[in-house]
């Protein structure tokens, strides 16, 4: 054996400390993947976190088992510095339920993205005779941290295709990749670029079938044809402030509760049914308003009655200013 | 991110129509309706699967809060509620795709918020007492009766798709019970509470005597205790189980 092949790049101790760091990524990605889920109304990027949070657990736990064979405490997990810290606490920020596509976009467009890059930098340079413990896993999470990427940039793909949506994609990396500098990026002492796009070479064909196949978005088709007249003439007399339009397809008594349900809506400019839900032979129609100052959801239950559907009961179920900022 | 977040910060897509429970089954009773789905029609069990799909969602939704509420619990208890987010989501998909076989859609019925509420208590314990234990319990009890109902009617897609994940919650509810045991080790009282909160919600999903003791053909839903047992209930917490169901409200 030449004395080549026995050459390293890092210390015992220095492996070891690189692991903590990715440890504390990977461990960081699970909980806050794990948080998101329940806060993402889109069942694709809902799916997606769901899909991942074991993985990325099994890389933490991976990296946490190494530790005891490198002299360090096991499952411990470390960040570089306070900078990778500050980075982590903002991929964090966005939780509100208009931000999906930050999201989306920090984890799958920046952190995993540079973990790939800095797990194939380790293993272009591990050595192959005395750190195959580490090899092989690092071999996995790549593989596994690339496959998340694609599968991320296809979500991402899927939900922000407007112009809007990739600026504000955009605009969210570049604050990101800009803390991930600052930290010098998950181990502290990265080399730019922090993310390697020649390394992320899988064909997202490849990576669909790791996606949940989600069922189309709804259509108004749903509805019955004669609940749907009924409905459409209600709407159009919603548009019209034509009250004496909308009374007749309200039940008498519910009449104090539909007003109460759209007062915060008055002015109203446009509604679309959103939703269908069956309760035995009555049907909750969900709308989304939009009136000049605010928009919002309301149910409307419609009972079928000798005089045809009539709306017997109505709940707002949420309103929010016309201009929200994500 | 709060730590837990407030019930109503539960995200939906605008296609879901929320309500309670409660609500939904005194409408269906209005209208001369049994209040739960009762299996005995295709639509029937479409309602039934649907609710199911709703369940995994929340089930995940809650696993996933579980991984991050508690970071200072032991990180073995973090693997294995990382496992169960992975396992809720193929469930989901599971259930979205049964949903489609049985001809029907998402949103198709209101969603409740029942489960997820349960997934929100605020200790790690009472959680998984409630949710791996009494929740995931009553999977095993819905599941087994779908199973049944399926063979019945002679449908392998769902018989097979719903024995799958009847074994993952068998699992979960392992799961459960280990971590009510080790999380509240030497802490008599926090036992006591979890327990407490797992009776609640046993109670609460007795379904005002939808769940009983009986033969799947009798009863609308049969405690599944072969599947129980093998998931570690003892003799003694599913004889309290069957106690707990004559003493139910009916709607």
């Amino acid at each position: 054996m030449s004395s080549e092949r026995l050459s390293g790049h890092f210390s015992v101790d220095d492996s070891a400390r690189r692991i903590r760091n990715y440890r504390y990524a990977e461990e960081r990605l699970t909980r806050v993947l794990g948080g998101w889920i329940a806060l993402t109304p889109e069942l694709p990027a809902k799916l997606l976190f769901g899909r991942h949070v074991w993985d990325c657990a099994q890389h933490a736990d991976a990296w946490g088992r190494r530790l005891p064979e490198l002299r360090a405490p096991a499952q411990q997990s470390e960040p570089a510095n306070d900078a990778m810290v500050a980075f982590m606490r903002l991929l964090e920020t966005p939780e509100g339920p208009r931000q999906t596509l930050e999201r989306i976009a920090g984890v799958y467009g920046v952190l995993k993205p540079h973990l790939v890059t800095l797990y194939a930098r380790h293993l272009a340079s591990a050595n192959p005779v005395y750190e195959p413990p580490t090899r092989r896993i690092l071999a996995r999470c790549l593989e596994e941290e690339r496959r998340h990427a694609a599968a991320g940039a296809i979500v991402l793909g899927r939900l922000g295709a407007e112009a809007s949506a990739r600026e504000r994609v955009t605009d969210w990396q570049r604050r990101l990749s800009d803390a991930l500098e600052k930290a010098g990026g998950v181990t502290g002492d990265a080399t730019a670029p922090l993310v390697d796009r020649a390394l992320l070479g899988v064909a997202p064909e490849s990576v669909a079938p790791d996606l949940v196949q989600t069922p189309p978005d709804f259509d108004p088709a749903a509805l019955p044809a004669d609940l749907a007249a009924a409905v459409d003439a209600h709407r159009e007399a919603l548009e019209a402030a034509d009250g004496s339009g909308v009374t007749p397809w309200v039940a008498p008594d519910a009449y104090a509760v539909v007003d109460a349900a759209f007062a915060p809506l008055a002015g109203i400019t446009s509604t679309r049914v959103v939703g269908l839900a069956a309760i035995g032979r009555q049907q909750m129609v969900k709308l989304r308003v939009e009136s000049a100052r605010a928009g919002g959801l309301v149910q409307l239950r419609w009972a079928p009655t000798p005089s045809g559907w009539r709306i017997v009961a109505a709940e707002l179920v949420s309103t929010e200013p016309v201009s929200v900022a994500p | 991110m709060d730590r837990p977040i407030a019930y109503d910060k539960l995200a939906r897509e605008d296609r879901f129509v929320r309500m309670r429970a409660r609500d939904v089954a005194e409408l269906k009773v209005e209208q001369g309706l049994p209040p739960f789905p009762d299996l005995a029609s295709r639509e029937s069990i479409r309602e039934r699967v649907h609710g199911i799909m709703v369940g995994e969602l929340q089930a995940m939704e809650g696993a996933g809060r579980t991984v991050y509420d508690f970071p200072d619990a032991p990180w073995e208890f973090t693997m294995d509620m990382a496992r169960q987010v992975w396992d809720e989501s193929r469930h989901v998909e599971t259930y979205l795709g049964l949903l489609e076989h049985l001809g029907g859609r998402v949103g198709e019925f209101p969603e409740s918020t029942i489960l997820w509420r349960c997934a929100c208590a605020e200790d790690a314990a009472a959680r998984v007492a409630g949710v791996n234990r009494g929740l995931e319990g009553l999977a095993c009890d819905v599941f087994n009766q779908l199973i049944h109902i399926a063979q019945k009617i002679g449908d392998p897609i769902l018989e097979k798709s719903v024995d799958y994940v009847l074994a993952d919650e068998i699992t979960h509810v392992r799961m459960g019970s280990r971590w009510l045991n080790e999380l509240t080790r030497g802490d008599a009282e926090r036992r006591r509470r979890a327990i407490e909160f797992q009776e609640t919600i046993d109670e609460r999903f007795n379904l005002g005597g939808t769940r009983q003791d009986g033969h799947h053909d009798v009863v609308p839903i049969s405690i599944a205790k072969e599947a129980r047992k093998l998931a570690g209930f003892t003799d003694e917490e599913i004889e309290r189980l069957v106690k707990s169901t004559q003493r139910s409200q009916v709607y």
